[in-house]
C-alpha cells in the first residue's frame, strides 16, 4: 500500500531530516512512528501526504510515485486518498464546523444536497453533529480534534495520517480518539500516526511500531 | 462560463472577517482613495463639459465699449462702422445686464428680447417659442419667481431705474431651468424695458454681437478691431476658449496634484501587499493545499477576496464622489472652480455628467492592480510545497 524507498530528505541549509528509509506499511495496518520531536516523524507523514517532495528516493502510495507527481495531481491524489489529522488541528475559526469539515470539498463546487448529505454522515460519525452550525471557535479542544478528524474523512480515505494527535489533549479526550482510531481500523483504514505519547506504544489495534532517532530508523 | 462556486465565495468572505481589521483599514484606504479620484474627475470634466456649452451659443466676435476705463452702453454707430468691416457677416447690437436685488442679495440676469430677432441659445429660444413679450411684462425662472416672492412681489417686480423712479414688471410666466442651471437668475424681458431699467437711449446696447463668416479669420478680424477702435474691448470666441482653457487648466493643477498623491498612496498599499503575506496567510494556505486544494483552488478563493474587497471599495468610493460632487455640489473642492469668469458669465453649476472612459480609468487604475496585487504573492506560495509552507 505505501512504499519508501532509498528515502532522504535535505532541507535548505544542508539539514538532514532523513536519511535513507526504507518502510512498507501494508494495507489496514495501523502504524505508530515514534520518536522525539524533530526525529524526522512528521516529514515522513508530510512525504506520504505529497506535501513535500524527498531528494532522494521514492515514496510510493497505493501504486502511484506521489514523490514524481506535478503537483496538481498529488493535491488531487491527496484529497481522495488521504485524510491529515494536524497537531493544531489547523481548522478555519471563523467558518462553522460543518464548512470546516466540508472545506476539502469546496473547489469541487458540489450540489448543496451532496454536501449536506457528506457532512451529516461524517459528523454523525464522529458525534459532533449537534455542533454543525457552531462557529468553530467557540468549541473545546476535544470537539475541536473531532472536527479535525471529521474533515481528514469527509472522503472517505483508504489513508490517514495524524501528527502528533493528542499533543493538545488530556487523558479521557486521548482515550476517545483512540475509540475513534479502532473503529477506522475496523474499516480497513491505514492508519499512520506520529507520536512520542506512551499511550499508544502497548495499543493492541497497533501493528507496527516504527522508531526514528535524527532521521534515522532504529 | 464557469459557475460562481459559492463555498470558495463563503471562504473568501469568512476570511475577509477573520482579519476584520486589516481589511477595515484597506476597504477604508480603498474607498477614500476611489472618491478622490472619482471627485477629481466628475469635477474637472463636468466644469470642462459645461465650458464648452456655454462657449458654443457664443457669438464669433463680442465688443464692449469703455469709457474712461469705465466700461459703458456701446452705440449704434459703433455697429454700423463694424459692419463695414470685410469679414464680418452680420451683427446686431446686445441688450443684456446684470440687475442687483439687494434686498435679497442676488443677481438677475436680464436678458432683452425683441420679435423676429434670431436667438442662438436653443435654450431661450426655446422658452420664447409660444410667448410673447411687451414693455410690461416677462419671463423668469422657477427660482426667480420664488425670491421675488419672498420679497412680497408675487405678480410683478419694481426694477428701480437710475433716475431711482420704478420700472413695474408683471411676471407673465415662469420657466424651468432643467439643466442648464447658468440660468437659475435669469429674466427675459422686451429689450426697451431693459433699456429703460438700465438707462439705455433708443439706440444703445449693452454689447455687440458680431458673426464672422470664415471662422479661421476670427483672430485676424478681432485685432482689425483693436486697431481700429482703442477704446473698445474685443473679446472672440477664440479669447473665450482660452481664457477658460487657462482658468480650468489652473484649477486643473491643482487637482491634478490631488490626483498624483492618491495615486502614490495607493500604489504603496499595493507594493506592500504584492510583497509578500504574513506567516499566518502563508499557513494558511499550506493548510487548504494540504487537504487537497490545488494551486488554481487557492487563487480562486483569492481572486473572490480581493474582489470582494475591490469592488465593494470602488462601488462605496464612486457612490460617495457622485454624492459629494452632485447631490451635495462639492463643498470645499468644488470652491477651486467655483468663481466668476472674466466675462461675467454666471458660476460653474455641477450637473450630472459622467464621462465613461474617466471611470473606466479609475476602475482598471484599482480594481485589477488591488486583484493582481493580492493574486501574485498567494500564487508565489501556493506553488511552493505545502510542507515547507506550513513549517
Amino acid at each position: 500500500m505505501i512504499t519508501i524507498e532509498n528515502v532522504s530528505k535535505i532541507y535548505e541549509e544542508d539539514i538532514i531530516a532523513l536519511e535513507n528509509i526504507n518502510l512498507n506499511f501494508n494495507e489496514g495496518e495501523l502504524i505508530v512512528l515514534k520518536g522525539v520531536s524533530g526525529s524526522g516523524k512528521s516529514t515522513i507523514l508530510s512525504l506520504i501526504a505529497g506535501l513535500s517532495k524527498p531528494t532522494v528516493g521514492e515514496v510510493i502510495v497505493d501504486g502511484k510515485k506521489i514523490s514524481k507527481l506535478p503537483d496538481h495531481f498529488a493535491t488531487s491524489f491527496r484529497r481522495d486518498n488521504i485524510g491529515i489529522v494536524f497537531q493544531k488541528y489547523n481548522l478555519i475559526p471563523t467558518l462553522s464546523v460543518t464548512d470546516n469539515v466540508l472545506l476539502p470539498l469546496f473547489p469541487l463546487n458540489l450540489s448543496h444536497e451532496i454536501m449536506q448529505e457528506k457532512a451529516y454522515r461524517v459528523l454523525k460519525k464522529f458525534t459532533i453533529e449537534h455542533k454543525a452550525a457552531i462557529m468553530v471557535r467557540n468549541l473545546s479542544g476535544g470537539e475541536q480534534q473531532r472536527v479535525a478528524i471529521a474533515r481528514a474523512n469527509i472522503n472517505d480515505p483508504k489513508i490517514i495520517l495524524a501528527d502528533e494527535p493528542t499533543a493538545n489533549l488530556d487523558e479521557k479526550l486521548s482515550l476517545e480518539f483512540i475509540e475513534i482510531l479502532r473503529e477506522l481500523k475496523s474499516k480497513k483504514r491505514t492508519i499512520i500516526i506520529a507520536t512520542h505519547d506512551p499511550l499508544f506504544f502497548d495499543l493492541d489495534i497497533v501493528d507496527k511500531i516504527v522508531l526514528i532517532e535524527h532521521g534515522k530508523l532504529l | 462560463m464557469t459557475k460562481i462556486n459559492f463555498y470558495l465565495l463563503e471562504y473568501a468572505y469568512a476570511y475577509i472577517i477573520r482579519n476584520k481589521i486589516k481589511n477595515i483599514f484597506i476597504i477604508t484606504v480603498f474607498t477614500l482613495l476611489v472618491a478622490l479620484l472619482s471627485t477629481v474627475f466628475f469635477i474637472t470634466t463636468t466644469v470642462e463639459h459645461e465650458m464648452k456649452g456655454r462657449i458654443e451659443y457664443k457669438p464669433d466676435i463680442i465688443v464692449e465699449a469703455y469709457k474712461a476705463g469705465v466700461r459703458s452702453s456701446v452705440d449704434e454707430k459703433l455697429l454700423e462702422k463694424l459692419l463695414e468691416i470685410h469679414g464680418i457677416s452680420s451683427g446686431n447690437l446686445r441688450l443684456e445686464g446684470v440687475y442687483d436685488f439687494r434686498a435679497k442679495n442676488v443677481r438677475f440676469y436680464l436678458y432683452g428680447v425683441a420679435p423676429f430677432e434670431e436667438v442662438s441659445d436653443p435654450f431661450i429660444k426655446n422658452i420664447l417659442k409660444n410667448e410673447e413679450l411687451n414693455s410690461s411684462n416677462m419671463l423668469v425662472s422657477k427660482d426667480v419667481k420664488e425670491l421675488m416672492k419672498q420679497a412680497y412681489y408675487d405678480k410683478y417686480f419694481n426694477f428701480i431705474k437710475p433716475d431711482g423712479s420704478f420700472k413695474k414688471l408683471y411676471i407673465k410666466n415662469y420657466f424651468n431651468i432643467k439643466k442648464r442651471k447658468e440660468f437659475q437668475n435669469l429674466i427675459l424681458l422686451d429689450q426697451d424695458a431693459l433699456r429703460e431699467i438700465f438707462g439705455y437711449k433708443e439706440n444703445q446696447g449693452s454689447y455687440i454681437a458680431l458673426s464672422v463668416a470664415n471662422k479661421n479669420e476670427l483672430d485676424f478680424i478681432a485685432s482689425k478691431i483693436r486697431l481700429m477702435l482703442p477704446n473698445v474691448k474685443v473679446i472672440s470666441k477664440n479669447d473665450l476658449n482660452v481664457s477658460y482653457e487657462k482658468l480650468f487648466n489652473y484649477d486643473s493643477g491643482v487637482f491634478l496634484s490631488l490626483f498624483i498623491i492618491s495615486i502614490f498612496t495607493f500604489f504603496i498599499i499595493i507594493y506592500d501587499k504584492a510583497n509578500g503575506l504574513s506567516s499566518e496567510e502563508k499557513r494558511e494556505i499550506g493548510i487548504l493545499k494540504a487537504i487537497g486544494w490545488r494551486v488554481e483552488d487557492v487563487l480562486h478563493a483569492k481572486f473572490y477576496e480581493a474582489a470582494l474587497i475591490s469592488f465593494f471599495s470602488f462601488t462605496i468610493g464612486f457612490l460617495l464622489a457622485f454624492i459629494y460632487v452632485f447631490i451635495l455640489k462639492a463643498p470645499l473642492l468644488g470652491e477651486i472652480f467655483m468663481h466668476q469668469n472674466l466675462l461675467d458669465i454666471h458660476t460653474f453649476n455641477l450637473n450630472i455628467y459622467l464621462e465613461l472612459s474617466y471611470s473606466l480609468l479609475i476602475f482598471l487604475l484599482s480594481v485589477p492592480v488591488y486583484i493582481a496585487a493580492t493574486l501574485i504573492p498567494s500564487w508565489r506560495v501556493a506553488t511552493l510545497d505545502a510542507d515547507e509552507v506550513m513549517r
